[in-house]
């Protein structure tokens, strides 16, 4: 069977992520040449750790969203003559190669490692992002009221950080378990959060402009409600009328959403807790209270807005953690479908014939290795900067 | 020490330059500094802060950290240059030849070791001693810096003893080897003025008993005329007067040295009279130093054409050799010229009783565990049985020391804590029981708060503009944004900020015009009564003067109300219309401001007054050092709070001090202090303050 050199591979598969370099040719120039105006963003370019992180990330992040056009085959299609063939083997009666060989079903290998950033990455941040959310509407009370509150919310965190994860993964994945709807009402409990969060940032701000205040709070509860309904419980108002709904997550997605972000936000809670506890003590807390704003400005406005730096840096980290997370879900084949080109679960496949075929194996492990690498070195970048203000 | 090496200088610093490399390129610090310190003589630097200060000691250390590098000069201690000296020649003059006191005592104590630990290791590793000889030795220096117990000070953790303890223990192990050189970074600002007194005390009796020299930098004038033999003042990165203290002190050669005497608040000066001098403008960044004179911007003799021409170097006067200023016009000036500008503000007339306070008393309960509370609760009682009255357009000051109880009572006012007991009644309304949730609008409105700390009163992520404008939608100004927006704009016009600043972030915003915003925000909704908690204490002198004065400018404009609350006597003598001393909670002494700065005092406003050293050679201080601190508040002594520290306790027959509580007692018209001593006693007390030649007080 014909195949191509290992130069001409390696060519053809920068070739084929030219969508990306353009992509990231263009971000990057642009960011440079306005550093200066851009803060905390523009300042990463001053530093080899931020420039090398930030681009690691943006890469996979192109790689995700210009997936279709950088694929060579479709990462589901078996074709039975590309079983285990090597990198570079062309595919019978083409000219287009298995840049990265074929698998154990006789699937690219090259597209399956492309098509699966686009699953870490479409659940890494939403995650964490949730998880965020509702660290932040229980920490900063929390932080700011101490006394039980605090002792109650921080016990309930700590008893979720006590429990293994991945036994706690295997319980809220399992079918069993997910017939009984725990997934789904945990989910209409974590989900409530953002809707939460903003319903009390408008609020707070804008009681003393009614007019504002009904539009935004509206806003939130017609946009989140919508969400919420579609999200949590697969019902979102336009299917019921028939049309394509807008919100919607697949029940094994969910249960994966659900488990990241149900171990992810206590320690973001902690994090904003300790953060609250130092910052109240600031005399424009005192400043805002003694001008008689209430205890949800000053936490939302007042002291979120500062505890910013400390948690965007942890935000950075923390969708790689979640990332590797994912990884190890997919790994033990948990939540994701068998097809699905999930990058843990590609490793896992790869594993078995590792010493044999470590073509199987290795570019998702590499890929995923990068990823959390630049998501890790981006962190340690905005920290730095942030820290140089 | 077995160096017997006499020589006169010490330290000789020759053109020394300083820079710090940072993103923005090359940041010059010191310039062409020079300046010699004798053996066994103290030498001030002074300057306010970015001034490089504390640059030139670090460059002294050789620690200039990673960015900042010596580009120029020389610094020889005793004839040993210092800059060429390897990392090992280095290890062994610091802390044995050359040792340096920094401003935080916590943060220079190791706070995991025991004080014995820390003090024996400086002979242990310069010395080679055996621990035998470094214990007898500790205990000896412990006791030299004239700590109580030393032996138990010995074995203590630096967290087990006072902010002064902790800095006695500082200036114990400086001295552990001996030093030739000690260098005292602003060694007393962090600790009560009663506390700096006795700091300062020990700090000259020590340099007269073991021969060193000191380097002492420090913001404070004051402080300077107490303890150095010379001077050299700074101004951005240059010196810009050196000389003996009085030659500089009484025949000042330099517009700014001139210009910083005119902002602080000296004996003498008189807010309706003679007003304080602000310095117009704004220290220059060390990249935006103009050509010429760095200080010709801010001058008020700056000459086209001369100030500007090219770098002024130091220039002798003519008559003495030892005195020198870096100003080109030292023989056109005409400085005697008494250019004080004179004012005649009428006295405002206090109206009706604004707010008056009964019995106000304030305790917190302290429990160790908050989830395990057993049943060990202590009792903080931090305001007992306060009652006063503040009235229109009146200035009331609240002195004292920390721990006195000062700020929570501003708490208390503010709704931000509630009263155990009493009465707080703001235009006859009661409001002592109502936190601030509880209160109206127009309650909040009316009594407003000046923060401390410029660096902490702003929301560092909102703009300016937004803050002032969310105080002005909280107190229901305005019906729309642009009316507003428009009063935001007005009130940066009467904090004499440029309306620009409204879309800036604080960041970008230097100290003082911080606490003008800060100002400006509790003017927003026209406040009757401001609370001004410190207002300049952080602030740098020449910035000092010029807050004042528009906090001044305020209150003519709008018969405000001020409660300034402070613990820097001088300015309290320059502000207040009354004066209210506090001690461990309760009211010691109040009266009008010359009744408080004029005998009979209350003895701890006569140790208080002795205490705040005064920049003026003319001045004469009665010498008053307390014994030991400020007792805690969870365990007051018994009877009067002050008899631990008072001077005149053993007048007092019988154990009367320690068993009651003196009544107040009125010793003139509004005049009333909470004494034991007899009336006789009291008569016969003579004033703290006396101008040379003059045998009249000099009161406010």
């Amino acid at each position: 069977m014909a195949s191509l050199s290992s130069v001409e591979t390696i060519i053809q598969i920068l070739l084929q992520f030219m969508p990306v370099w353009i992509a990231m040719a263009l971000t990057f120039a642009v960011s440079y040449y306005f550093r200066d105006k851009l803060g905390l963003y523009g300042r990463l370019f001053d530093t080899y750790t931020g420039s090398i992180g930030f681009a690691l990330v943006v890469f996979w992040l192109f790689t995700a969203i210009l997936a279709d056009l950088v694929i060579t085959f479709d990462p589901i299609d078996q074709l039975a003559g590309m079983r285990k063939k090597a990198p570079g083997t062309l595919v019978p009666d083409t000219f287009n190669a298995y840049l990265l060989g074929g698998d154990l079903m006789g699937r690219d290998v090259f597209s399956r490692m492309v098509m699966g950033s686009r699953i870490v990455l479409s659940i890494a941040p939403a995650a964490t992002i949730f998880a965020f959310m509702i660290g932040i509407t229980l920490g900063l009370p929390a932080g700011f009221y101490g006394k039980k509150l605090d002792t109650i919310l921080s016990f309930i965190a700590n008893l979720v950080l006590a429990f293994p994860v991945i036994l706690l993964f295997y319980l809220l994945v399992n079918p069993a378990i997910r017939s009984t709807g725990i997934p789904v009402a945990i989910a209409a409990v974590l989900f409530l959060f953002p809707i939460i969060f903003f319903v009390v940032l408008f609020q707070s701000r804008y009681y003393v402009q009614p007019s504002k205040r009904n539009i935004y709070v509206g806003l939130t509860l017609i946009l989140g409600f919508w969400a919420y309904s579609g999200l949590a419980f697969n019902q979102d108002p336009l299917q019921l009328l028939g049309l394509e709904p807008i919100f919607y997550m697949d029940p094994n997605l969910l249960n994966i959403f659900v488990s990241v972000v149900f171990v992810n936000a206590p320690t973001v809670f902690r994090i904003v807790r300790g953060l609250t506890m130092d910052i109240k003590t600031r005399d424009y807390v005192a400043a805002a209270q003694t001008r008689g704003e209430g205890a949800w400005f000053v936490m939302l406005w007042e002291i979120l807005p500062n505890a910013r730096g400390p948690l965007i840096v942890d935000f950075c980290l923390r969708i790689g953690y979640t990332t590797i997370l994912l990884g190890t879900l997919g790994f033990f084949g948990l939540g994701v479908s068998p097809e699905s080109p999930d990058w843990g679960m590609t490793i896992n496949e790869g594993r078995k014939l590792l010493a044999y075929f470590p073509h199987m194996a290795i570019p998702p492990a590499l890929a995923l290795l990068s990823l959390v690498l630049g998501l890790n070195l981006l962190g340690d970048g905005v920290r730095e900067q942030s820290l140089k203000d | 020490m077995a160096e017997s090496n006499i020589q006169s200088s010490i330290l000789e610093i020759d053109n020394l330059s300083i820079s710090f490399f940072t993103r923005l390129g090359e940041i010059p610090a010191v310039m062409n500094f020079s300046c010699v310190l004798e053996q066994g003589k103290a030498l001030g630097l002074v300057g306010e802060s970015g001034c490089g200060k504390s640059t030139v000691a670090l460059g002294i250390m050789q620690d200039l950290g990673v960015n900042g590098s010596i580009v120029g000069g020389s610094i020889k201690f005793k004839g040993r240059e210092l800059n060429n000296m390897s990392h090992n020649e280095l290890s062994k003059l610091r802390g044995s030849e050359i040792a340096m006191i920094y401003q935080e005592p916590m943060a220079s104590l190791n706070p995991a070791m025991r004080i014995s630990k820390q003090l024996m290791e400086v002979p242990i590793t310069h010395a080679n001693a055996s621990e035998q000889e470094a214990l007898a030795l500790a205990l000896e220096v412990v006791k030299d810096v004239r700590l109580p117990d030393p032996e138990r000070i010995l074995n203590s953790y630096p967290h087990q003893l006072s902010g002064g303890q902790q800095q006695r223990i500082v200036i114990a192990m400086a001295l552990m080897s001996k030093p030739a050189l000690l260098i005292l970074d602003e060694p007393t600002t962090a600790l009560d003025v009663t506390v700096e007194a006795g700091i300062v005390d020990l700090v000259k009796g020590l340099g007269k008993k073991y021969g060193t020299s000191m380097l002492f930098i420090s913001h404070n004038l004051g402080l300077i005329l107490d303890t150095c033999d010379d001077i050299c003042v700074m101004y951005s990165g240059e010196a810009v007067e050196t000389g003996s203290i009085h030659d500089v002190f009484d025949r000042m050669r330099h517009p700014y040295t001139q210009a910083l005497f005119r902002s602080i608040p000296l004996p003498g000066a008189d807010k309706n009279q003679r007003p304080l001098v602000a310095i117009p403008g704004n220290f220059p960044l060390p990249h935006e130093r103009p050509h010429g004179c760095n200080f010709g911007p801010r001058c008020n003799y700056f000459e086209n054409g001369v100030c500007d021409e090219s770098e002024i170097d130091m220039q002798e006067m003519a008559d003495n050799h030892h005195h020198a200023s870096r100003c080109k016009k030292i023989n056109t000036i005409d400085w005697q010229a008494d250019s004080v500008t004179k004012t005649d503000y009428k006295p405002l007339l206090a109206g009706d009783k604004v707010i008056e306070v009964e019995n106000l008393t304030k305790y917190y309960e302290v429990s160790a565990n908050a989830l395990f509370s057993g049943k060990e609760r202590s009792v903080v009682k931090a305001n007992e049985a306060l009652s006063f009255y503040a009235r229109e357009s009146e200035t009331l000051a609240i002195v004292g020391e920390s721990g006195c109880g000062k700020s929570t009572l501003a708490k208390v006012l503010m709704g931000l804590e509630t009263a155990t007991s009493g009465q707080v009644l703001l235009n006859s309304q009661s409001i002592a029981d109502k936190a601030i949730g509880d209160r109206s609008t127009e309650t909040v409105s009316s009594i407003q708060m000046v923060f401390q700390n410029p660096f902490d009163t702003l929301n560092p992520s909102m703009t300016v503009g937004r803050q002032i404008i969310r105080a002005l939608e909280v107190f229901g100004v305005g019906k729309t944004e642009s009316q507003r927006n428009n009063r935001m704009l007005e009130l940066l016009d009467l904090v004499k900020l440029p309306r620009e600043f409204a879309i800036r972030k604080p960041r970008q915003l230097s100290g003082g015009q911080k606490q003008r915003v800060g100002i400006a925000r509790a003017f927003a909704g026209d406040a009757q009564i401001v609370i001004a908690d410190e207002p300049v204490s952080a602030l740098d002198v020449s910035v000092q003067a010029a807050v004042t004065d528009l906090l001044m400018e305020l209150q003519r404009k709008n018969g405000t109300t001020m409660l300034f609350i402070s613990h820097d006597l001088s300015i309290v003598r320059y502000i207040a219309d009354r004066v209210m001393v506090m001690y461990l909670g309760h009211i010691v002494e109040t009266g009008s401001t010359d009744q408080v700065f004029a005998p009979p005092y209350h003895p701890y406003t006569e140790a208080l007054l002795s205490a705040v050293p005064i920049a003026d050679t003319s001045v004469k201080r009665k010498h008053i050092v307390l014994k030991g601190d400020i007792p805690s508040a969870v365990n007051p002594p018994p009877g009067c709070p002050f008899q631990t520290r008072c001077q005149h306790k053993h007048l007092v027959g019988g154990n009367l001090c320690e068993q009651e509580m003196p009544d107040a007692i009125d010793v003139a018209e509004g005049h009333q202090l909470r004494c034991h001593l007899s009336s006789e006693h009291l008569a016969a007390m003579k004033p703290v303050i006396k101008l040379a030649g003059d045998s009249v007080v000099v009161g406010g």
